[in-house]
């Protein structure tokens, strides 16, 4: 029994003690030193780049996979197995394709946009926890981190949408504006009861909160935080720009917004940045909402951190397939009339709640009670709030459907005389 | 408003999801196109052919009904005189030239109907398709099937008198479905 | 509003027709704001994802409002009607398919009408019956084409697989009776160019069964989706009035609350002997719209199934011999039938010198023929009256203070083809 623990053990940690490993490697081949701290971090920048690549490439795989099976097709079949091979063979006709860059367009703009979508993206893997003792740096304010850096793929988009000279590409840029800066409140927002329960903004504080260890709920924080975490996946989705809100590259509307001009491997970036950008988010919803890498010993922790963030990715394609696309106003209505003011409410319920109610006698508060008393308090006053919203937000959505309706008979009764008259009857 | 109202809203987005995921489960539509293809039915307006009569005659007497009947005028035929010596077709004449032009063939099978001894045949074979706009001229040669087996090929030496005359009542190619 | 004593076209004098446009009157197209940079003037199309094959608008944006929007067509201009000058009454079948490419049995069946009008003839029981079952389903053809576009250009991308799926039955058909999925060429003046197959039998059977079901999942995907719903309600309304006034038919004029159905109106083909509902909007939206043709689904299949089970037997070709070329078997035995032959398929059958129209419901509206005939075996004038083009005409109405996102849901709703529309 021991010895299959200690197995366990010796997998669950396996990744922390490769990395160990090279890590003593390599200080014992260049001795203790800045210049060997900065080959390590060049090393893990190698991978983390290399893991956003291969994340990139399983994931357009997968997607257009599922898709297919969704809308009752097959999918890629042709190249390789299962058509396993097909990001390969689109890697290299993206490399051969011709590299345009369009009369008049505003060059070094037009040129760096993509490259810095793809930073962004890169860096913001840096602060991901993939398993115990793994990350590519373990900072303390690694939620914030991720928010900061998350901001900036906005900036780029704005760059390629202004530097391309398209009128395509400039209403693209519009929409980002429009889209990304609003929808970063609410993620925002979101990620701030988080912190409030976990007390850190550190990533391994936050899932160590969620486990049995000592000072944790060992409950996922979506148990404790629904409408932070419906809102987040929302909001997070309406951040990298996937349907239905993927309003600025629209291609029935406004043909690919804008990344319409380019081609090529600078089209390749922009995917990249965008399938990075959309592994991150489901990679933070599951650290922040369903307890990350944690989970049970049986399985090692990389395995669940894949797990989680894959089914997370697929309720992005399920959405994908089955919405339509929302309209910019609504999108600009939904984020700052609903989700902002829901998380606002919702930061000062759990506010309230948490100083209400303690797990432990050492913190201040008026009742001591048991995670699982916690959590379903929680839980209710969460589901309450969601709930009178929905009917708040259903009535005026009424009400506006009314008034229209109104004036639909009012048109009617107007135009009554003149189609008796047309149509003789 | 009441709490039923809401309730049914809410349930009407996930059903949507239920419907989309309903569709995994199905077998795909999809066929593999160049490795399988889907059969086609006997009226199938395809490729056109010449077709011959059992004894290896062509059943082309040269009328030129299909060209006047062409919507497109995709057809040019040009009739030749059948001596015994060099028999094409039983009667008086044959089509010395038969070309149809496949870029401009809509493939309506009018030539079929008008055809009055079914000479030419619309059949559920084979996509016209070429590189030059020459290569998709097609001569007699490539519309006429090859003769059964054990049958000579056109032209052939008859005895006279045997087929100065068409054949009558036109046999039909096969039963029209 | 009886079709026969519909006036004859107008002859256009040159005095009043303004031949050349000049710079100053297409400036008048946008606001003067357009030319001082303070809106932006946006090319949509002709090659543009939404624009349904090669429409071109000229938008005048402020923002994303649409300020106003100039239709612009003939890029897909093929002189249909003018080749039909030139062709035979009989030659002219194949044409037709050609105008509204998704729906061609029903322009057959228009055209087809059009020239047993012009020639007084009557078409057996069961070639109407044939007729009426195949126009059905190019209905749902239609339709189906239609709203899975429609969908994609508001972004619901598997409808657009779902309804091509669908599709593929209902081609299945039109190859199993015709030879052809699309270009069919099934009508001929006069009745059907073969009777059909007794496989057809199964085909349709099938197609009963399995649409019911799957309007039901296209109805769960967005009849009552919240976000369809948002995009849809409100949006593009044209009034009772105005849709009458821009010459607007078919489910885009019941869509307003007009009730005007060619098939209850002016029933052809024995329509008038199956039972079947005309549904109507009242609002003029985006929404009814798609409300008015999504039930027309249900519709179709009920004629279908009366027509299936009262098909009578019968020749589906009408006995005139001066109109319908002779089986084939009667040409090697009867002098006639091979005279017959022969001057049909050359000649063709000569018409009246009288002028007849004769309008049937497509999927997008009354599609009417205009043929004027001079007494030889080709029209002297031969006119298609296009739902598609009429309904495009109140695009610039509809499309007045909408966004660009409302506009490709416009451009969807009132189902254009541009093949019909440019002819």
């Amino acid at each position: 029994m021991d010895n299959i623990l200690e197995v366990l053990k010796f997998i669950n940690n396996l990744m922390a003690f490769v990395f160990d490993e090279i890590g003593k490697f390599i200080t014992g081949l260049l001795g203790k030193g800045p210049g060997t701290e900065l080959v390590l971090m060049i090393l893990a920048a190698i991978g983390l780049i290399t893991f956003g690549a291969v994340t990139m490439m399983a994931l357009t795989w997968f997607e257009r996979k599922i898709v297919a099976r969704i809308q009752d097709r097959i999918g890629p079949n042709q190249a390789g197995p299962f058509g396993l091979m097909l990001p390969l063979a689109d890697g290299v006709k993206m490399l051969t394709k011709e590299d345009i860059t369009p009369a008049n367009a505003d060059r070094w703009v037009y040129l760096i946009a993509p490259i810095m979508i793809a930073a962004f993206a890169m860096t913001s893997l840096a602060v991901i926890p993939f398993a115990p003792r793994v990350a590519g740096v373990n900072l303390d304010i690694g939620a914030f981190f991720y928010i900061a850096i998350g901001s900036g793929s906005t900036i780029a988009i704005l760059m390629a949408g202004w530097g391309s000279n398209n009128k395509y590409s400039l209403l693209g840029a519009f929409r980002t504006v429009a889209q990304l800066v609003g929808y970063e409140v609410p993620m925002l927002l979101n990620v701030l009861p988080v912190i409030m329960l976990s007390g850190s903004m550190s990533l391994f504080d936050i899932i160590a909160k969620q486990t049995d260890a000592p000072g944790g709920f060992g409950l996922p924080f979506i148990l404790f935080l629904p409408v932070s975490a419906l809102v987040f996946l929302i909001s997070g989705i309406a951040e990298v720009g996937r349907s239905p809100f993927d309003l600025m590259e629209a291609e029935s509307e406004i043909v690919a917004g804008f990344h319409v001009e380019y081609s090529g491997m600078k089209f390749a970036l922009f995917m990249m940045g965008e399938y990075v950008n959309a592994a991150v988010v489901s990679i933070m919803f599951s650290t922040f909402f369903l307890g990350g890498f944690a989970g049970p010993i049986f399985i090692p922790p990389y395995v669940w951190f894949l797990a989680k963030a894959f089914s997370i990715f697929f309720i992005f394609m399920w959405l994908r397939g089955t919405l339509p696309r929302v309209r910019v106003d609504q999108l600009v209505n939904l984020n700052w009339k609903f989700f902002v003011p829901l998380s606002i409410i919702n930061i000062i319920v759990v506010m309230v709640m948490s100083k209400l109610f303690v797990t432990f006698p050492a913190q201040p508060g008026l009742f001591v009670v048991s995670p699982l008393v916690y959590m379903a308090i929680m839980l209710v006053s969460g589901l309450g709030l969601l709930g009178l919203a929905l009917t708040l937000a259903s009535r005026s959505a009424r009400r506006e459907r009314l008034a229209i309706a109104q004036e639909a008979a009012e048109h009617r009764v107007a135009n009554q005389a003149f189609a008796t008259a047309q149509t003789g009857k | 408003m009441n709490w039923k109202t809401t309730f049914r809203k809410l349930t009407r987005i996930p059903l949507g999801f239920y419907t989309v995921l309903q569709q995994t489960l199905r077998k795909p539509v999809t066929v593999q196109y160049p490795e399988q293809t889907r059969p086609m039915v006997p009226r199938f307006r395809g490729r056109h052919h010449l077709k011959r009569y059992d004894n290896g005659l062509e059943r082309c007497i040269g009328c030129a009904l299909c060209a006047a009947a062409c919507p497109a005028d995709a057809i040019y035929v040009e009739a030749g005189e059948n001596t015994n010596d060099a028999r094409f077709s039983p009667g008086e004449r044959y089509s010395q030239t038969y070309e149809i032009n496949m870029l401009r063939c809509i493939f309506c099978g009018y030539c079929e109907d008008a055809c009055p001894t079914n000479a030419i045949v619309l059949e559920p074979i084979e996509f016209p398709t070429g590189y030059s706009r020459e290569a998709m001229i097609y001569t007699k040669s490539m519309l006429l099937e090859s003769p059964p087996i054990n049958v000579p090929a056109t032209p052939q030496v008859t005895e006279p008198g045997k087929f100065d005359r068409s054949i009558v009542p036109f046999p039909p190619i096969d039963q029209q479905a | 509003m009886d079709s026969s004593t519909t006036p004859p076209i107008g002859a256009i004098t040159t005095e009043n027709a303004q031949l050349d446009v000049t710079l100053e009157q297409l400036k008048k197209l946008v606001s003067p704001r357009a030319f001082t940079g303070e809106t932006m003037l946006l090319n949509m199309g002709p090659q543009h994802p939404s624009t349904h094959g090669v429409l071109r608008l000229l938008l005048e944006l402020d923002g994303e409002t649409v300020i106003s929007c100039v239709p612009d067509i003939g890029f897909l201009h093929t002189g249909i009607e003018k080749t039909h000058e030139g062709k035979t009454y009989l030659k002219g079948v194949p044409l037709t398919d050609r105008t509204d490419y998704l729906a061609p049995m029903i322009n057959n069946l228009a055209y087809c009408g059009a020239i047993e009008k012009l020639m007084g003839i009557e078409v057996p029981l069961r070639a109407q019956y044939i007729r009426v079952i195949l126009a059905e389903l190019t209905r749902m053809n239609s339709h189906l084409v239609w709203l899975g576009t429609h969908a994609l250009d508001i972004g619901a991308m598997s409808m657009f697989l779902y309804c091509m799926r669908e599709r593929e039955d209902l081609l299945d058909v039109f190859e199993l009776v015709s030879g052809a999925r699309m270009m069919s060429s099934y009508f001929r003046p006069g009745g059907l160019w073969r009777d059909v197959p007794p496989a057809f039998f199964d085909l349709v059977k099938k197609v009963l069964d399995v649409f019911p079901a799957r309007i039901i999942e296209y109805e769960r995907l967005l009849k009552e989706n919240p976000l369809w719903k948002e995009r849809t309600i409100g949006v593009g309304v044209i009034s009772k009035a105005d849709a009458l006034a821009f010459g607007m038919s078919g489910p885009s004029l019941r869509g307003s609350g007009v009730n005007y159905d060619v098939r209850k109106a002016f029933p052809y083909s024995s329509y008038d002997h199956f039972d079947f509902n005309v549904p109507l909007g009242s609002n003029g939206d985006v929404y009814d719209r798609y409300r008015c043709r999504l039930d027309e689904f249900p519709q179709s299949l009920r004629i279908i199934k009366q027509a299936l089970d009262r098909l009578p037997e019968g020749p589906v070709m009408t006995d005139d011999r001066k109109i319908a070329p002779p089986p084939k078997h009667e040409i090697g035995t009867s002098m006639e039938a091979l005279i017959h032959h022969f001057k049909l398929w050359t000649e063709g059958f000569s018409g009246p010198n009288a002028d007849v129209y004769f309008a049937v419901e497509s999927g997008k509206g009354e599609y009417g023929v205009y043929v004027h005939g001079d007494g030889g075996p080709k029209p002297r004038r031969l006119h298609f009256r296009a739902p598609s083009l009429c309904n495009l005409q109140a695009l610039p109405r509809m499309a007045k203070g909408a966004l660009i996102a409302d506009l490709v849901g416009i451009v969807g709703s009132i189902d254009i083809v541009l093949g019909e529309v440019d002819r």
